[in-house]
């Protein structure tokens, strides 16, 4: 054994800051996936950000614009998209980035208790003087942490751009934008978390709150196509987070609702995995 | 003195299958405790309705007094658990694990981490996910016995282990139940428990067929001896020997099948002139095949 060289792993006197507690561990499980996401959502706005002075220049852009459906107009915010900032945010905060934060908060959601279920690894955090509640609960935070990072990511990156580019988005214009995105994502996450933790499998932690924010966004849609779907289309998350605008749409109320959809999920899924039988990993 | 583990009734039943059928066992605290079986028996389910990570269908589970179902983590806070399974995260090192394990926790020596790292002769500095499946193993073990917990709950604990290590296996488990911990340990192969247990479980398709303690099992083992007599074989002496199961002569040997105390034997054939005795040593293992070969199952793994 002395003759082994030990690497500096074990010369650790003590426990290393992102392992003190199932929250930290999760979010130290996050790193990569967040630097490769922040990444490319910032490669996306700067992208979009270079083709606006071009798109700017094009005429009668207005013409073309007039031209859509209405429910189109309303749903991307076309007339806005003759300003920098209205044209980020239909080109981006209006169905691209709202997914990719859907995405990337249900994947780590779904991981979080579910993946970790059927990798094997939660029979022995179980098994700890932890309740299962606390776990849940540190696991909820962290996703939410994780999605508030790549929210910042996001700020940042959409505030530079704009300053360097001359789009006119201002640090509160980006604030409910990356906000709205922040909300949104989380409340799925947790949803995939949630599913998770009462199901033990990854396959319907994503593939429910998925449909589910498809089923949101229709709903939407068809409040914004058909009058008398209108009243209910308040109802849907998508509506909540993107309706204001939401690059630029100030702080409505309805991302309260938001906020409290992500509490009223979390406690929802709480008691969950005290509920079931952990699978024996197979 | 109080059970470390006490079941009544426990019953586990699976959407299509019972697992275990009304499971009443008592582990009294300080003992180490055989739990053997051949797989699919409800070993793993036993273990898994004692740590608290299934809900018994019906019954009780009580964990050094707690009600597994109702204290939960009062229970798991001090039990040492290796499943039968282990699997921890790939991309931490040994010692990485342990100490995040050790933080949630709480209160653990880590000198004896290391301790227990070194007798198993696991290098805590390499990533998980490097390490051969017996290396890992010793990860399960360590993190099952870091925190001195006052049950081990331990699923076939020696899978992957070479024989040195197997050994060095034993040896903790003897240290740790003279310091007064109770280990209970599932294994499908008897003679791997044989050397450690007091007393045995063995359990057959959700039932529970029979616990004894070791000795208890040995009276019962069949041996085999040959008696080679200067004479003539004195044959009904030999069949009037309670203890004598069979008898068959060839020449001035008789081959006996002897069940229980040799006592009576040597005494009735003393008079006879005994020239040798060739005894051939039983293993507990056919103890067992008597109780496993009622069903037609798999056979039983001899090891």
């Amino acid at each position: 054994m002395a003759s082994r060289v030990m690497p500096a792993a074990t010369a650790a006197t003590e426990t290393p800051f992102f392992l003190r507690s199932v929250y930290l561990k999760s979010l130290r499980d996050h790193r990569h996936g967040l630097i490769g996401w922040s990444v490319g959502v910032g490669l996306l706005v700067l992208t979009e950000s270079l083709i606006w002075p071009s798109f700017k220049d094009m005429p009668d852009i207005e013409k073309l614009f007039e031209q859509y459906p209405e429910y189109m107009q309303r749903l991307f915010d076309v007339s806005a998209m003759t300003s920098g900032l209205g044209f980020i945010n239909a080109e981006l905060f209006t169905l691209l980035l709202p997914a990719l934060f859907l995405v990337y908060a249900i994947g780590r959601g779904a991981r979080l208790v579910a993946g970790e279920e059927e990798d094997g690894t939660l029979d022995v955090l179980l098994v700890t003087p932890l309740s299962s509640t606390r776990i849940l609960l540190e696991k909820a935070f962290a996703l939410v942490t994780s999605v508030l990072a790549l929210g910042v990511a996001l700020y940042a990156v959409t505030l530079a751009c704009s300053a360097a580019i001359g789009m006119g988005i201002g640090p509160v214009d980006a604030f409910s934008g990356c906000l709205s995105m922040v909300l949104l994502g989380s409340e799925f996450g947790l949803v995939a978390l949630g599913v998770g933790a009462a199901t033990g499998r990854k396959s319907l932690a994503v593939a429910i709150p998925a449909a589910l924010a498809v089923a949101a966004y229709v709903l939407y849609v068809a409040g914004l196509m058909v009058e008398s779907v209108d009243p209910w289309q308040h109802l849907s998350p998508m509506e909540q987070a993107l309706a204001s605008g939401p690059l630029g749409g100030g702080l409505p109320l309805d991302f309260l609702w938001l906020a409290l959809g992500c509490v009223l999920v979390t406690l929802a899924s709480l008691p969950t995995l005290d509920r079931r039988d952990i699978a024996a990993p197979g | 003195m109080e059970a470390a583990v006490r079941t009544s009734g426990l019953r586990k039943a699976f959407r299509a299958t019972v697992a275990l059928q009304g499971l009443d066992l008592v582990v009294p605290t300080g003992a180490v405790f055989g739990y053997l079986g051949p797989n699919g028996a409800g070993k793993t389910t036993t273990i898994r309705l004692m740590t608290g990570l299934l809900r018994p269908t019906s019954g009780t589970a009580e964990v050094l007094g707690l009600d597994v179902a109702t204290h939960p983590d009062e229970v798991q806070r001090r039990v040492g658990y290796l499943p039968g399974r282990f699997v921890a995260y790939p991309d931490l090192t040994g010692a990485e694990y342990l100490r995040y394990l050790a933080a949630l926790r709480g209160g653990v020596d880590w000198s004896w981490v290391e301790q227990l790292a070194e007798r198993f002769d696991l290098d805590l500095g390499r990533r998980i996910g490097t390490l051969s499946h017996g290396n890992r193993q010793k990860v399960g073990l360590v993190q099952a016995f870091m925190h001195r917990p006052d049950l081990l709950v331990l699923d076939e604990p020696t899978t992957g282990l070479d024989p040195i290590m197997q050994a060095e296996f034993l040896t903790l488990v003897g240290e740790v139940s003279r310091a007064g911990a109770t280990v209970f340990l599932s294994s499908h192969i008897l003679s791997e428990v044989e050397a450690v247990a007091d007393t045995v479980a063995i359990l057959r398709a959700g039932v529970l067929v029979r616990t004894a303690t070791i000795p208890e099992l040995r009276a019962q083992v069949v041996r085999r001896w040959d008696v080679t007599f200067t004479d003539e074989v004195p044959v009904e002496v030999l069949r009037a020997c309670a203890q004598v199961a069979e008898v068959r002569v060839r020449d001035r040997t008789a081959h006996l099948v002897l069940a229980g105390s040799a006592e009576a034997l040597l005494r009735a054939v003393a008079p006879y002139g005994v020239e040798n005795i060739e005894t051939h040593e039983a293993d507990l293992t056919e103890v067992f095949l008597g109780y496993y070969r009622h069903e037609e199952e798999e056979p039983w793994p001899v090891a």
